[in-house]
């Protein structure tokens, strides 16, 4: 699913290391996400809305 | 994330098992009464079993997609364990398969070979 986290994560200057301590989630988690090789989980794609103050519409686009 | 500690209880765990389970086997190389050689078989077990609860309670700290890789380890693991196991049977069917090469002792060694080949080719999708 395309997503704009490592835009919004830019924006902060945080590594994927620092997104991955706000989330409390794994480095790879974070690089997989990005990349478009994983998913999020409903619960996690709050966490990452809430985060960036956006909802997760504005983050992930399924593209359909 | 794993917490660190529970990582190395559970190695810990790990090689407390393998060293059971090399003293069992050396062990078993002696002369012993049949009763002893049981006990001295069973050996491995429980520390196995203490290897196994803390690799789950290890697994249970894990974040979700380092959950995902373990499971999609775990079915690639079992995967390839039935089509080993299967062939090895059909096999034993057709010719006469030496129990020096392919009895359970020597054939057990795959499954956990194969989980960390499944962990493998899992974190490779995600990386």
């Amino acid at each position: 699913m395309k997503n704009r986290l490592r835009v919004l994560r830019a924006e902060r200057n945080w590594s994927q290391a620092d997104l991955a301590d706000h989330l409390n989630v794994s480095r790879q988690t974070v690089n997989s996400i990005e990349t478009e090789k994983y998913d999020p989980s409903l619960p996690l794609a709050f966490r990452i809305a809430r985060l960036f103050e956006k909802s997760i519409e504005e983050i992930f686009d399924t593209g359909e | 994330m794993a917490d660190k500690p529970i990582r190395g209880n559970a190695l810990i765990a790990a090689i407390a098992f393998v060293t059971a389970y090399a003293g069992a086997r050396l062990l078993l190389k002696m002369e012993s009464p049949p009763a002893a050689r049981v006990l001295i078989a069973l050996l491995p077990l429980p520390f196995f079993a203490a290897w196994l609860w803390m690799t789950m309670k290890s697994i249970a700290t894990l974040d979700e997609l380092e959950r995902r890789i373990h499971l999609e380890a775990a079915a690639i693991s079992l995967s390839l364990s039935m089509l080993l196991f299967m062939t090895l049977g059909l096999l034993q069917i057709a010719i006469k398969l030496s129990l020096d090469d392919w009895s359970y002792r020597h054939t057990w060694i795959y499954l956990p070979l194969f989980y960390f080949a499944g962990l493998a080719i899992a974190r490779r999708r995600y990386a």
